[in-house]
């Protein structure tokens, strides 16, 4: 990271240039406010912190920004908004349109689909557990917060398309929102909506499925999930006979998400050859040994997000291991841990693949479903708002 | 303009407006590296009661010394005793109060992310008490939690090592031989402290009986892990500075799963004989060689020698006396080749973290008690008789490699409560005690 500059320095057309400049100012404007901390609690106002809040000590240290604590208004304010077709500008799509909560906030589809219908470049990220792995958010982690993330879909042309002072206007017209904002944040501006937003995507906390309770010893694994769970946390070691998925390389041990530390949590997989790989987070770095890299996701629920990889070239678990099995493909920036991952030869040039045997594919699988978090599903605190409610 | 172009445009912004770092990186107040997970002993005559507390042990911080989380335990006689995080991040506590003599510990994270502890439960050791140390290993390819206590079952010489379920913390097996019951020349298990393991062999330690008058061991004695069963005891006993038996305390299996140019060898401190032995092991065989003196604390100005602990590079041995830590080229062991200066803490030189400060130096915490055992008709075991002498209550702080003490937290003198242990927040590497 050393060599990396921290401050972005993309290049992007003209055109881009003249086309989004309002919009860009705009925002640069409303976060440069908010990283001098501006934007605070207005005097007054004293929002209630969560009730019973309790998170999972082994996932590890998250970080909630000063300026936007957990309260209960606002996680309330930013459910409406997320389940709200309001925040876009012909009021056709919400946040939910692209992410479902019984499919752990994905979409279902391989490329997410726009406002007209359109596939977009990426498949929709599971919004789960966000208060853990990289805090460099989309799959090419361009935006350094959930504040600034959860306002890109907005402003996105080909998404929601929704300037933002035409939102302030309408959700101040609106019946309900003026007082939900006002005991949130006191007040009814752009920073309070994307701070709102960010409150209810930082509480989608999905820590009950079945391999949490088994970390807390409340569950018990099956013989072959057993196996699944000793190969995820297993580099192959050929020497010493040890057998590997190899998945905790890059999917940390609790939280199962990529690691938090600088850029660590981005990793080019073996997709594409160099040919055909795509930027990705040196689409945001401009470094070039960043190309190809994205962002390792969640497994969190895995089992109910597919398809899989930040194109959704997967339908299946099964397509994933039988990529990483034997389906790797090298290209100059490939994960090193990935090349030298083979549980049959000791040779750190050749791996193309685990080379696991079929009934270890099949217990990695098995483990990958005790992820499957159903009360996180389930959650009403999570789901729609506006469910019989008259609008 | 193509759709990946939109996406890096509206990126622009936030080049102007942020440098693009992770949050957790951009906050230094959520850093944790450097927080200690710490058991206090409360001090009958100060009127403080026992504690599980976490700790700020870096001393950049302004908050160092600082109790950042803590759960009183008003209604325990004795304190805590030494903390192990499971594999699965799991933490658990052996008790030297006979009504919990094991616990499991509860962590949380509060709403900023803090660590907050939660609170304990005290588990069902089956009557086993005075818990002392744990280890996670496998027996017959399941893996179980072995915890040995000192006092045992009870009586003159008891003692026995419990093989708990690691999910349900429910007791498998209790381990237990009596010196009285087994045949002369039999294994048998007295007073287990210490506990290490090398592939299907265990060995645990022979101390002291809890009271510390009944009975001192001066012996270890390893047990097949396929049978659960003791197959030997070997007596560790040459010198005796103090007119005790040698009791023998830590052990550590040197391994090369440590460090690959290790041959295996059972390294064992005696608390009394002031000694560390070694005793050379045969993986082919199975079998073990002759015990041999390889430090002398009597030869060397050094006195109950305690913990095993190590890094990558060096193998760490704390000594109460007169209070400094000795470290070793963890590549040539079993044998003992200094790797650099004593590190000189306080009297009760005992457990170890390691850790990184803010700026990334990386640093050693000692904790500075001997105390665990006391005769309570004395009102106070920590302040009344001779372990007082062997107490500073405090934790060091010091330069892992000058050794340099960096600051010093003085629980006494500022908690009124000893420092029964120290761990690392999220555990304390690779070897650490076994």
């Amino acid at each position: 990271m050393s060599k990396r500059s921290l401050v972005l320095a993309l290049s992007i057309t003209t055109k881009a240039r003249h086309i989004l400049g309002t919009v860009s100012r705009a925002l640069a404007a409303l976060f440069i406010c908010a990283g001098l901390g501006g934007q605070t609690l207005t005097a007054g106002t004293s929002p209630r912190p969560i009730e019973g809040f309790e998170a999972p000590f082994v996932f590890g240290r998250f970080a909630i920004p000063a300026d936007n604590p957990l309260t209960q208004e606002a996680f309330e304010l930013g459910r409406r908004l997320f389940y709200d077709p309001i925040l876009s500008g012909d009021n056709s799509m919400s946040c939910a349109s692209c992410h479902e909560q019984e499919r752990a906030f994905t979409d279902g589809r391989a490329l997410a689909i726009g406002r007209d219908g359109e596939e977009l470049e990426f498949n929709s990220m599971s919004l789960a557990n966000l208060l853990w792995g990289p805090q460099l958010f989309f799959w090419d982690g361009r935006s350094p917060s959930l504040e600034h993330q959860v306002l890109e879909p907005l402003l996105n042309p080909f998404e929601m398309n929704q300037p933002l002072d035409a939102l302030v206007a309408e959700l101040s017209a609106d019946p309900v929102y003026p007082a939900m904002f006002e005991a949130a944040y006191g007040r009814l501006d752009e920073h309070s909506i994307s701070r709102a937003l960010a409150t209810f995507l930082r509480l989608l906390i999905s820590s009950d499925s079945k391999y949490d309770r088994y970390l807390l010893g409340d569950a018990v694994l099956t013989d072959q999930e057993e196996l699944g769970r000793k190969l995820f946390m297993a580099h192959p070691d050929v020497k010493t006979s040890l057998r590997g998925g190899n998945c905790i390389d890059c999917h940390s041990q609790f939280v199962t998400a990529g690691f938090s530390d600088g850029f660590d949590g981005f990793s080019n997989n073996g997709l594409d050859p160099d040919a055909d790989l795509k930027p990705g987070l040196a689409a945001t770095t401009n470094y070039g040994p960043d190309f190809g890299k994205f962002k390792v996701p969640s497994l969190r629920n895995i089992a109910v997000t597919g398809p899989y990889m930040h194109d959704g070239r997967f339908d299946t678990l099964e397509d994933v291991m039988a990529h990483y099995n034997h389906g790797i493909v090298r290209s100059k920036t490939l994960s090193p841990l990935i090349l030298e991952a083979d549980n049959l030869v000791a040779d750190p040039t050749a791996a193309l693949g685990l080379r696991l045997e079929q009934h270890e594919i099949d217990a990695i699988i098995a483990f990958l479903h005790t992820l499957t978090d159903q009360t996180f599903l389930d959650d009403p605190a999570f789901s729609n708002p506006f469910e019989g409610e008259p609008r | 303009m193509t759709k990946y172009l939109w996406m890096a445009a509206i990126s622009l912004p936030v080049a102007l407006s942020f440098s693009v770092v992770p949050s957790a990186a951009q906050n230094s107040s959520v850093r944790e590296e450097s927080q200690g997970m710490v058991l206090l002993r409360g001090l009958p005559t100060l009127e403080t009661s026992h504690s599980v507390a976490i700790v700020e042990l870096d001393p950049e911080s302004e908050n160092f010394g600082a109790i950042l989380s803590e759960v009183d335990q008003p209604d325990m006689a004795e304190p805590f005793h030494h903390l192990y995080y499971s594999p699965n991040g799991r933490l658990y506590t052996t008790g030297l109060d006979p009504e919990c003599s094991l616990a499991e510990i509860g962590l949380a994270r509060d709403a900023s992310g803090a660590p907050t502890v939660t609170g304990f439960d005290c588990l069902d050791t089956g009557g086993q008490m005075v818990g002392e140390d744990i280890m996670w290993t496998m027996s017959n390819g399941t893996e179980y939690m072995f915890v040995t206590f000192m006092g045992g079952l009870g009586g003159d010489d008891g003692g026995s090592v419990g093989v708990f379920d690691t999910q349900t913390n429910e007791v498998v097996k209790i381990i237990e031989a009596r010196k009285s019951q087994v045949g002369d020349g039999e294994p048998y298990i007295m007073y287990p402290h210490g506990i290490s393991a090398f592939e299907d062999r265990m060995v645990v330690s022979s101390t002291i009986h809890p009271d510390l008058a009944t009975g001192v061991g001066n012996s270890v004695t390893i047990i097949d892990l396929n049978t659960l069963e003791p197959i030997q005891t070997i007596t560790v006993e040459a010198e005796k500075p103090i007119g005790f038996p040698s009791s023998p305390v830590e052990v550590l299996f040197a391994r090369p799963s440590i460090h690959p140019d290790i041959e295996p060898a059972v390294l064992v401190n005696t608390m009394f004989g002031f000694e560390t032995w070694s005793i050379p092991y045969d993986a082919s065989s199975k079998s073990f060689g002759e015990a041999e003196v390889i430090y002398s604390g009597a030869a060397n100005g050094t006195a109950v020698p305690l913990e095993f602990y190590g890094t990558e590079d060096e193998l760490f041995i704390s000594h109460a006396l007169p209070g400094v830590v000795k470290r070793y080229d963890i590549s040539k062991l079993p044998e003992l080749v200094s790797s650099g200066p004593d590190i000189v803490a306080d009297i009760g030189a005992h457990h170890m973290i390691f850790f990184s400060s803010a700026s990334g130096r990386e640093l050693i915490a000692i904790q500075n008690n001997l105390l665990n055992l006391g005769n309570a008709a004395d009102n106070d075991p920590t302040d009344v008789d001779f372990i007082a002498g062997v107490n500073a209550h405090t934790i060091t702080v010091h330069d892992l490699a000058t050794g340099e003490r960096l600051g010093t937290i003085d629980f006494k003198g500022t908690y009124n409560k000893g420092v029964e242990n120290v761990e690392a927040l999220f555990g304390s590497g690779f070897v650490h005690h076994h």
